[in-house]
């Protein structure tokens, strides 16, 4: 009978990736994870309060972006020649989260990484979301945002183009090719769900909405075999833009010949940087989600520990650029690139450098620890660090080149006004209310995907029951680890 | 079919509809402003051809000096003042405060009628009962009128004679003719050695120049003819004067001179009699606190270089005494007939009143002995010193009227205001040399319900039975119609190149000696720790504190505008812990100021130095209130000789206030950290610098670099025009395209030995191309950080200036000799830009003829062109300063109809950049296309070219031999900023500036 025991030390406290099978011993059944997800989504006092604060930080940001407009750019704190400011910091911020979020959902399940499933649709839902806030903030920042579309190639009698050989057209199509490609994939991978959703919902209106946004599921063999194949190409295609989409955006800055942005570095280092900043902010959604939706059998410590050698690992690969550039500089010869990096250490804009390579170099060396890396508490606080740290990188990255050019008469500072933190907070508002409402409607961990590993509720009277596999397939299995169905 | 096409409407029908309804809506819609019509002129007037401009050649009133202008003039508006060529004095160049004369013409705050007080204000009235008041007044006047006074700024030409005559006619003494920052000591020093107010200075002529803190670049005497000659003889290269300059503060003058010699103030008789022999160079240089191997050093210098020019400037008490040395001193060496030529003089200060005889009148005024003031455009509530206490005077003259224009400290203490037309409004004449008549004429019909002060005086007269048949003329035009010798016709002829020679006006008389009843105590009188130097600001001048050009444009010098500051020596700063923005007080026994610290290398440490010109408690929106008025701080004393107030006379103590503000100043890092921008070279290293190579240059013939994006319709502009595939691809790029235009290579060389820093470009750019000030306070509202405070958006580094001058410090970091370094920044339209390709719009892109193009309407604004503009001369719309209902609204009522008609004002949120003036390109090139032939060689230049005071900036097609830019940029001294570095092909090409070290190059001078 395929019942689970009780969680066993060895299993807590053993190292991760065992066997699929065994990732969620605590989990007793299919009944159990329908039953268990689907609560989550009963609305509650918080929530409500959470979604209020959500809305009322979008409603600041909103105003504040109205009177940007209506007063002009000036509002905010340029100060020339630091013509790019919170706006475009924000703006990397944003789509570097997203990152996390493919790289957890798509290139993680081609590697097969266990631990990515009870993870997984948040992260995608925090990567289509995060991305929806990022695209704001180009448009946030125009000088004439009601112009925005002259950045799109549309036909016209004009017979003008877009520039394409600007970075900033590039970003407009990566951008929107990976909102489209990770909302599918989101999409996708929620089409079991809804369904099963839909079989649980009693208001009609309801029902036929999830009816129809489950696209008449009914769990028929061919539909899984559909969209195993989608979910397998949808993975495939997403990979190479967790790779790409962050390498555009990298050329923005790397394509200029501004000191401290011309480095063939950029790309991986920004990829690293994007990845570990989204892993970051999936432990800072991911640990309250699981506390207050009573999911800790589901997310397992397991799960959180190898997403922080993920973590881990990011870390040590954005250090080390964070290195590279300094011997870069430094061996360079090249004066310009070398007096802004001592500025950036030493001159005005050393606090910030500092924070970044504090939260986003050293602090994370603590995750070696295994102990820490298995304490929930110290990873939330931790990701609060990475969140401000990773902000604080991209900080460092566009301002103080932009103030420490090759014209030292043009040398100057830079000061935020309170437009920029208002839609700085509407943008955590606006990120946070999207989230919020998903997962109050949907389920924020991929019910048809847990049930996959999780041994299979069978009737008693099944004639071979030990020969049916996690996924329901038949075949003959022997468990390679004794206990295992214990 | 036929049925169904009866029924309803039919599809060409509808389409009609829809068109025709699509139109209108569109047309409709799109207009976000009124609607506005246009109305044909039914008697159409003369000269008047819409979109093409007028010049009338007039006279600048902005100082004494009376130098030629052109009234840019378009459909009845003057819109932009240029220097005229014809005139000797100022030879087609003008400086700042010139070219901002026109924005006292459309002043907001301009007085927009009389105005009669009433009560505490004063109140609209009509010219009717203006001019029946003071006609009461004057007819009330009886005995009085031998105690009445009337201040007249000072001018020359026949207006002060006719003022003269009409006094006399009303019992009323002669008028005072005032000029707050005329140097009277060494106009006193002149008349007694020379007998002429102002001699010509030929600075060409001499080897080594002296300067006793003669400001000859700063507004010092004819500023404009002397910087065209300093600059002229500078750029004679090897056969150049050395310049040394001595005073306790180094000036904008200071800063273009070889070496400086910092002296303790009032030590400069003693520097300047030991030079001559006369007492010990020990004694002096003990005194001065200089080395005396310095000061041997120069008087050996003096000794060989001949001809020499020697130089003085007032402002101490003994000031017409040291004059008098140094004249001698000329005397001396040879130098009267040479480099100081009396027999040529600049007539513009002659019959100037000196500050005693202002001085002696506030003191009758206070005395109640003045039944009636008048005053004309000059301010002593503001520029006398605190101590005088004018204001208290002025009180008690019963009846007091203000013929100013503006509502300043004076004129809103008088009873009666009959504005006065501004001098682009008005009839008039100068004699600023002794054979060379200015005349002055209006450009336009009177802004406002003002008259000129002559037709009011003339109107005031016709009632008066004394005056009546002398003052018969209708207007001081015809007055002077019918005193011009030849009559109509030759005014007419003479109104046309704007000088004429002779002169209108007897030479005014002599002034009556000088009876000085408050002489003032010798220099360091008063207890603090430091001596007080007070200059007049060579930017704002007298009256310039309403011009916001001239407000946004930086102080040479420190860089700072909007703001007073207190300059404070590096060592001193560092010793009493000041930093630069450290708010300050400064307190002399006759009063205190607050404003920041500006720390700087040159000012000799035991003293700190203000600027006048700020500090204004009235006088319109944009002078109010910014920064502060160092008259406060000095004692009412003149000098003995010559009645010139002693501006440099007291000590003061200096104390932080603990607050700080940060400096409103347009400078980044005022080091180069060795990058080459401002490049220089010894004159005797001149001869190593290697030849240039062709392809080095913007004139590259095979225009390889050229062009770097190009349009993208470019291609198809002229696709049936061209014949063959290739033209149709490359359109106006080929070079074989009819237009020619890719044949041309738009290039800028600017000659660094020749630039002062003086920043005439930078106004004339304003000017020129509808550029926003910034910085006035209302416009900082909505600039979190600094709401509401003057200068707000410059803090910011908002500024807009296209072409901005940098100031670079060379040396100096050890407190030894430091140099300064100018050098005019502006977009350097490269071959291969690097702000072209990042723009996602094609809002920037090359044109055929090389020039850097901005498309506003095409920019979005990402700002990613500046991040990528290694020289940073792109400048963001951060407000809507063209919106008028928006608080940065730059140009207030009626300042709106300066712009320039032919230049577009950008709008909010798009980027914009030097242009190269490209509408005057294009309209050279459509004159020459309408007139059948090619643009000439040096046929137009550029706004800031053509107001150069140094001829430093040369325009024109590199690509063509014949134009002065192309043998320029041939130059040895020639290189690009930047480009080895970049690769950006510039097209504007700097020449080094040449150092001239002191011969034995003694240490530490």
């Amino acid at each position: 009978m395929a019942t689970v025991a009780k969680p066993t030390a060895r299993v807590d406290l053993g190292p991760n990736l065992p066997a699929a099978n065994v990732q969620l011993p605590a989990v007793r059944n299919y009944q159990q994870v329908n039953d268990d997800i689907i609560a989550t989504l009963r609305p509650t006092k918080a929530w409500f309060a959470g979604l209020s604060v959500a809305i009322l930080c979008l409603l600041i940001g909103a105003t504040a972006w109205t009177y940007q407009i209506y007063m002009g750019l000036g509002v905010a704190g340029y100060a020339p020649p630091v013509m790019w400011g919170v706006y475009i910091v924000t703006f990397v911020f944003w789509v570097g989260i997203g990152h996390a979020g493919t790289l957890i959902s798509a290139i993680l399940y081609l590697f097969r990484a266990g631990f990515r499933t009870t993870i997984y649709r948040c992260a995608e839902a925090m990567t289509v979301f995060a991305v929806m806030t990022a695209g704001l903030f180009p448009i946030l920042h125009l000088g004439r945002p009601w112009k925005f579309f002259y950045l799109i190639p549309y036909p016209n009698w004009r017979l003008i183009w877009p520039q394409f050989k600007s970075p900033l057209v590039w970003d407009v199509f990566a951008i929107l090719t990976y909102l489209t490609v990770s909302t599918t994939f989101l999409y996708i991978g929620l089409v079991p769900d809804l369904a099963a959703l839909r079989d649980r919902e009693t208001h009609p209106v309801r029902k036929k909405i999830y009816g129809m946004l489950s696209l008449g599921w009914r769990n028929s063999d061919r539909e899984w075999r559909h969209f195993a194949r989608a979910y397998l190409f949808l993975a495939a295609f997403s990979t190479p833009l967790v790779l790409s989409v962050h390498s555009v955006v990298s050329f923005d800055f790397a394509m200029s010949l501004v000191p401290g942005w011309h480095a063939t570095l950029f790309a991986p280092y920004f990829v690293a940087g994007a990845i570990f900043s989204g892993i970051g902010m999936v432990f800072t959604i991911g640990i309250p989600l699981r506390k207050y939706f009573n999911l800790k059998h589901i997310i397992t410590l397991n799960d959180l520990d190898a997403a922080a050698k993920l973590c881990l690992f990011t870390s040590l690969v954005v250090g080390l650029a964070y290195l590279t550039e300094f011997q870069i500089a430094w061996m360079s010869g090249n004066d310009f690139e070398q007096e802004y990096f001592w500025n950036r250490l030493f001159g005005q804009w050393a606090w910030s450098a500092w924070i970044m390579l504090i939260c986003n170099m050293v602090l994370p060396l603590s995750l070696f620890s295994q102990k820490l890396r298995r304490n929930p508490a110290w990873l939330f606080i931790l990701s609060i660090f990475i969140n401000i740290g990773m902000w604080f990188e991209r900080f460092v990255i566009v301002i103080p080149s932009l103030s420490h050019e090759f014209e030292p008469w043009q040398w100057s500072s830079y000061a935020p006004t309170w437009v920029d933190y208002a839609i700085l907070a509407g943008s955590f508002g606006w990120f946070s209310m999207w989230f919020l409402l998903f997962i109050k409607q949907l389920p924020v961990i991929a019910i048809a995907e847990v049930k996959e590993i999780i041994p299979p509720k069978l009737r008693r009277a099944h004639p071979h029951a030990d020969h049916i596999d996690t996924a329901g397939r038949h075949m003959d299995y022997e468990p390679d680890t004794p206990g295992e169905y214990a | 079919m036929p049925e169904s096409s009866q029924s309803g409407v039919r599809r060409r029908e509808f389409l009609k509809i829809l068109g025709a309804s699509g139109a209108a809506t569109a047309a409709i819609g799109c207009s976000s402003d009124r609607v506005e019509k246009l109305i044909p002129y039914l008697n159409h007037p003369d000269e008047t051809v819409p979109g093409v401009s007028n010049y009338y050649a007039s006279t600048c009133r902005e100082c004494s000096a009376g130098c030629g202008v052109l009234l840019e003039t378009r459909d009845g508006r003057t819109f932009k003042l240029e220097g005229n060529p014809a005139h000797p004095l100022n030879r087609g160049a003008l400086c700042a405060r010139g070219q901002s004369a026109v924005q006292g013409l459309y002043n907001p705050d301009r007085y927009r009628g009389p105005m009669i007080r009433k009560g505490d204000a004063l109140q609209p009235a009509t010219w009717d009962q203006a001019l029946q008041l003071l006609r009461q007044k004057l007819d009330g006047l009886g005995g009085g009128a031998a105690g009445a006074v009337f201040l007249n700024k000072h001018e020359t030409g026949s207006f002060p004679a006719f003022l003269d005559a009409w006094l006399a006619a009303h019992g009323i003494p002669a008028h005072l003719s005032h000029d707050a920052f005329a140097d009277q000591a060494v106009i006193a020093a002149n008349r007694q050695s020379y007998g002429v107010a102002w001699p010509s200075l030929d600075f060409g002529a001499a080897r080594l120049i002296v300067s006793f803190g003669a400001d000859f670049l700063d507004g010092w005497g004819a500023s404009v003819t002397h910087q065209l000659d300093f600059a002229d003889a500078r750029a004679k290269l090897e056969g150049a004067p050395r310049f040394v300059y001595i005073g306790p503060r180094r000036s904008l003058t200071g800063l273009n001179a070889d070496q400086w010699i910092a002296c303790t103030p009032g030590t400069e008789l003693a520097i300047a009699n030991a030079l001559r022999g006369q007492g010990s160079i020990d004694d002096a240089a003990h005194a001065a606190g200089v080395d005396p191997a310095v000061l041997r050093a120069l008087q050996q210098e003096i000794g060989a270089a001949k001809p020499s020019l020697v130089l003085a400037g007032g402002g101490t008490p003994d000031g017409t005494e040291l004059a008098l040395a140094v004249n001698a001193l000329n005397q001396q060496l040879g130098n009267v007939g040479r480099t100081v030529l009396p027999d040529r003089p600049i007539t513009s200060f002659e019959g100037i009143a000196s500050d005693a005889e202002i001085g002696d009148a506030i003191e009758r005024m206070r005395a109640g002995q003045v039944p009636l003031l008048m005053v004309r455009g000059v301010n002593p509530a503001f520029t006398f010193p605190k101590s005088a206490r004018v204001a208290e005077a002025i009180a008690k003259v019963p009846f007091k009227v203000s013929f100013s224009s503006y509502p300043d400290e004076t004129s809103e203490m008088c009873d009666l205001v009959l504005p006065d037309h501004h001098p682009i409004e008005s009839w008039g004449d100068a004699q600023p040399m002794a054979d060379v008549m200015s005349l002055q004429q209006p450009g336009m019909d009177p802004v406002y319900d003002t008259r000129q002060t002559a037709d009011v005086l003339l109107a005031l007269a016709k009632g008066n039975p004394r005056a009546g048949a002398q003052f018969a003329a209708p207007n001081y035009m015809r007055w002077l119609i019918d005193r011009f010798p030849g009559g109509t016709a030759a005014f007419t002829t003479a109104l046309e190149k704007g000088v004429a020679s002779g002169s209108l006006a007897a030479k005014p008389a002599a002034r009556p000696a000088v009876k000085v009843s408050r002489p003032a105590a010798p220099v360091g009188q008063g207890s603090g720790d430091f001596f007080l130097v007070v200059y007049p600001s060579p930017v704002l001048g007298e009256h310039g504190a309403n011009k916001p050009w001239l407000q946004e444009l930086p102080d040479p010098v420190t860089k700072i505008c909007w703001q007073s500051w207190v300059e404070v020596n590096t060592e001193t700063a560092k010793r009493l812990g000041i930093d630069s923005g450290d708010i300050l007080t400064v307190e002399t026994a006759q009063g205190k100021v607050t404003a920041p610290a500006y720390v700087y290398m040159g000012i000799a440490p035991n003293t700190v130095a203000l600027a006048f010109g700020q500090g204004h408690t009235a006088y319109g929106r944009y002078a109010k209130g910014v920064g502060v008025n160092p008259a406060e701080l000095l004692p009412t004393g003149f000098d003995p000789r010559s009645g010139a107030l002693a501006w440099t006379a007291t000590k003061a103590k200096i104390a932080k206030t603990g607050a700080f503000l940060p400096l409103v100043t347009t400078e980044g890092s005022s080091r180069q950290h060795g990058r080459g921008i401002a490049r220089a070279v010894a004159v005797e290293e001149l001869g190593q610098l290697p030849e240039k190579r062709h392809e080095e240059m913007p004139g590259d013939a095979s225009h390889e670099y050229l062009p770097g994006l190009r349009s993208p319709l470019a291609s198809d502009a002229t696709g049936e025009l061209g014949s063959s595939t290739k033209r149709k691809e490359e359109g106006m790029y080929d070079p074989g395209h009819w237009s020619g235009m890719a044949k041309r290579r738009w290039a800028m060389t600017i000659d660094l030995a020749r630039c002062t820093g003086c920043s005439a470009c930078v106004t004339a750019c304003y000017a020129e191309n509808n550029i926003p000030t910034v910085g006035a306070a209302f416009q900082s509202t909505a600039t979190a950080q600094y709401e509401g405070q003057a200068g707000g958006n410059i803090i910011k580094g908002r500024e807009m200036n296209w072409i901005r001058l940098e100031r670079y410090w060379e040396g100096g970091e050890d407190g030894g000799a430091f140099e300064a370094r100018f050098v005019p920044m502006l977009c350097q339209h490269c071959g291969n830009a690097p702000c072209e390709p990042v723009c996602p719009v094609y809002a920037t892109y090359h044109s055929p003829d090389g020039l850097n193009v901005q498309v506003y309407n095409r920019c979005v604004g990402t700002r990613y062109c500046s991040n990528n503009c290694p020289y940073k001369v792109r400048y963001f719309n951060w407000f809507g300063y063209g919106e008028p209902a928006r608080p940065q609204y730059a140009w207030p009522e009626r300042m709106s109809w300066q712009l320039n008609p032919d230049v577009t004002v950008r709008g909010k949120g798009v980027m914009e950049k030097c242009t190269f003036c490209l509408q005057r390109i294009r309209e050279a090139e459509h004159r020459a296309r309408a007139e059948g032939r090619e643009v000439q060689p040096n046929e137009f230049t550029t706004a800031c070219a053509q107001a150069c005071p140094s001829k430093a900036i040369v325009f024109g097609d590199a690509a063509d031999e014949q134009w002065s830019v192309a043998k320029l940029a041939q130059d040895r001294r020639a290189y690009h900023v930047f480009h080895e570095e970049l690769n950006t092909f510039p097209a504007v090409v700097y020449l080094q500036k040449v150092n001239h070290p002191a011969p034995a190059a003694p240490a530490g001078a």
